[in-house]
């Protein structure tokens, strides 16, 4: 049997093992360990899990992964999150589809305090929805905006879709967290801009809210400072080279953790539980780091990227066609693979092509990242479409993905403007870091 | 049974406090060393200490992730499926992970061994290498008694002990 045919029947294996519900980093584990066995012996099988394991456990740059994940769970406990939406809410909610644009804004600000698309959903969820639901705003776009709003969580840095694509790619962190920047913003932007369109085409979707004295402005966003503060100093202080990414989340922790203390009720006992959450999300995703070590280099060894590079290349097309089909990829798998497990699976096939083709890998980087928001809300098993049915019980599910329908196409516009002009996801990283 | 259990539980929560305990010392291990290099003063050894603390903070998630139901898995044939088959592959995904942790602890043992051998140590503290090998070992075999616990009690008919909406 060839390497090649090796490797095929370990895929097909794998996406059986997938498809009866084996979880991602067991199927992963299980196909790269015995892929590898097969190909280079159990030796090197054993090894390669030995020192994949030690290897990524005591790594250096992971760090930045639990940090991260402590900053948000803080941040949610305390509800900085609330006081972020209160501020966007005291400015524009009482304009025409207002509150849904603040709830945009302050998901927009709570994905600069954490790197999870589903903690985003599901804080501003429980903080947004009820008070849409109070000035009887339509259920679709209520529960589409705070679906689609919690996905600019793995674009905003800090991300953990950025970190796991580093590590994956060997890419520098800092350097994918700065291009998230901008099209984080754009992709806000459009979002705002979306439920503006949507409101004044149907203004019963989103009636305006009430106004607000300048005094209660003026409250609201003096409320808002210190979690805003917080994120500039962590993202302008990779931004202006003061830390590192791993420096700038134990910065962000600790400022989070001490505004918490000082500012809002946080306990010890609030603080343990979200250290403990945060280790317990530390695990989910570390394991599968661990397992896409072992099934790498068993791919690898198959030749199997190399097989599906000529066979993509073979094709003739531009480089740009060669990447439309790449992302058409991802879009359809995103309707039925978890966003991190098809990053985890996909990258070593597809990540040699884009090099080979000489496109920019932080540039594929963001792309990469926004077709997984969009996987996020696209049915069947659009995750943060089920984190909103948690929090809005009563709202079918079929309303919710009829709700978040606009904002995937207004994400595919993005993705649009993001492939025409890559000096949007490339001019802070290229300026600020070398 | 019930005696195993909580033996499993307590092992879990012993692993997870140690784990949060790594991740609260990390934070406070890098903010030192900050706040000491903007003094002129960085603390000495902090990379070591941190990459290091990483491992129990990784290793000691693993347990109580999967006490928690925390593994992804890909849910959406299961309705598709009758439920005895559901059944079996819960059983056997506890089981699957039990082997998949105890064959980590297995590995990380022989190449401590090897650490042990060639004196290998950290960087700057020279701390050795073999002790946080071993402590991932040991994370990894509760992780793998918690699993294998788990799939013998699904299989006695005593149900699934993660928490109803929670799980992998």
């Amino acid at each position: 049997m060839s390497a090649s045919s090796i490797g095929l029947a370990g895929i097909v294996i794998l996406l059986v093992l997938l498809m009866i519900r084996i979880p991602v980093a067991f199927a992963m584990f299980v196909v790269g360990y015995f892929g590898i066995a097969a190909l280079n012996g159990y030796n090197a099988a054993n090894s390669t899990l030995a020192s994949e394991t030690f290897t990524l456990a005591s790594s250096p740059e992971l760090v930045v992964i639990p940090l991260f994940i402590l900053m948000g769970n803080v941040a949610s406990v305390t509800g900085m999150s609330r006081r972020l939406y209160d501020a966007a809410y005291a400015v524009i909610g009482q304009v025409r589809g207002g509150l849904a644009s603040a709830t945009v804004i302050g998901c927009g600000g709570f994905a600069a305090l954490s790197g999870s698309s589903v903690a985003a959903a599901l804080t501003m969820g429980k903080v947004a929805l009820a008070e849409m639901e109070r000035f009887d705003y339509d259920p679709r776009l209520s529960t589409g905006v705070v679906a689609a709003g919690g996905t600019l969580g793995i674009l905003i840095p800090p991300s953990t879709g950025f970190v796991i694509y580093a590590i994956l790619t060997d890419q520098s962190i800092g350097r994918l967290f700065l291009a998230g920047v901008l099209p984080g913003i754009l992709l806000l932007m459009l979002f705002v801009a979306a439920i503006t369109l949507l409101c004044w085409i149907k203004p019963q979707f989103g009636p305006a809210g009430p106004s607000t004295s300048v005094a209660d402005k003026a409250l609201a966003l003096i409320g808002a400072a210190p979690i805003v503060g917080v994120i500039v100093v962590t993202i302008g202080g990779i931004y202006g080279g003061l830390f590192s990414p791993v420096e700038a989340a134990a910065v962000g922790a600790g400022l989070v953790i001490a505004l918490g203390f000082i500012a809002s009720g946080l306990g010890l006992a609030d603080l343990w539980q979200a250290t403990k959450d945060s280790i317990i999300t530390t695990a989910t995703v570390m394991l599968i780091l661990i397992a896409a070590h072992l099934l790498n280099p068993f791919l690898a060894l198959s030749h199997i990227p190399q097989v599906v590079g000529e066979a993509i290349t073979g094709l003739g097309l531009s480089t740009y066609g060669v990447l439309a089909i790449i992302l058409a990829v991802y879009l359809v798998l995103g309707c039925f693979l978890e966003g991190f497990a098809m990053m985890v699976l996909t990258l070593p096939i597809f990540f040699p092509i884009i090099t080979t083709l000489g496109i920019d890998p932080i540039w594929f980087g963001v792309l990469v990242v926004l077709t997984l928001e969009m996987g996020l809300i696209s049915p069947p098993v659009g995750l943060n479409v089920f984190i909103v049915k948690s929090v809005a019980r009563t709202v079918p599910l079929s309303a919710i993905f009829a709700g978040v329908l606009p904002f995937w196409f207004t994400m595919l516009v993005a993705l649009v403007i993001l492939i025409s002009f890559p000096q949007i996801s490339l001019f802070l990283p290229n300026t600020m870091i070398n | 049974m019930p005696t195993l259990r909580r033996l499993a539980d307590g092992l879990t929560g012993l692993s997870a406090i140690i784990g949060s305990a790594g991740l609260l010392l990390e934070a406070v291990i890098i903010l030192v060393d900050v706040v000491g290099r903007a003094f002129g003063k960085p603390l000495f050894g902090s990379q070591d200490l941190v990459t290091m603390t990483m491992v129990f903070v990784v290793f000691g998630g693993m347990a109580i992730c999967d006490r928690r139901g925390g593994h992804i898995a890909i849910d959406v044939f299961e309705r598709g499926f009758p439920a005895g088959f559901n059944r079996f592959i819960d059983i056997a995904s506890a089981l699957l992970g039990a082997i998949i942790f105890a064959m980590i602890a297995w590995t990380i043992v022989e190449s401590a061994k090897l650490s042990v051998m060639l004196n290998l140590s950290t960087n700057l503290l020279n701390l050795p290498k073999a002790w946080f090998q071993w402590a991932l070992s040991g994370f990894a075999l509760v992780t793998a008694f918690g699993m294998a616990l788990r799939a013998v009690e699904f299989a006695a008919g005593r149900g699934d002990v993660r928490p109803r909406g929670d799980r992998a």
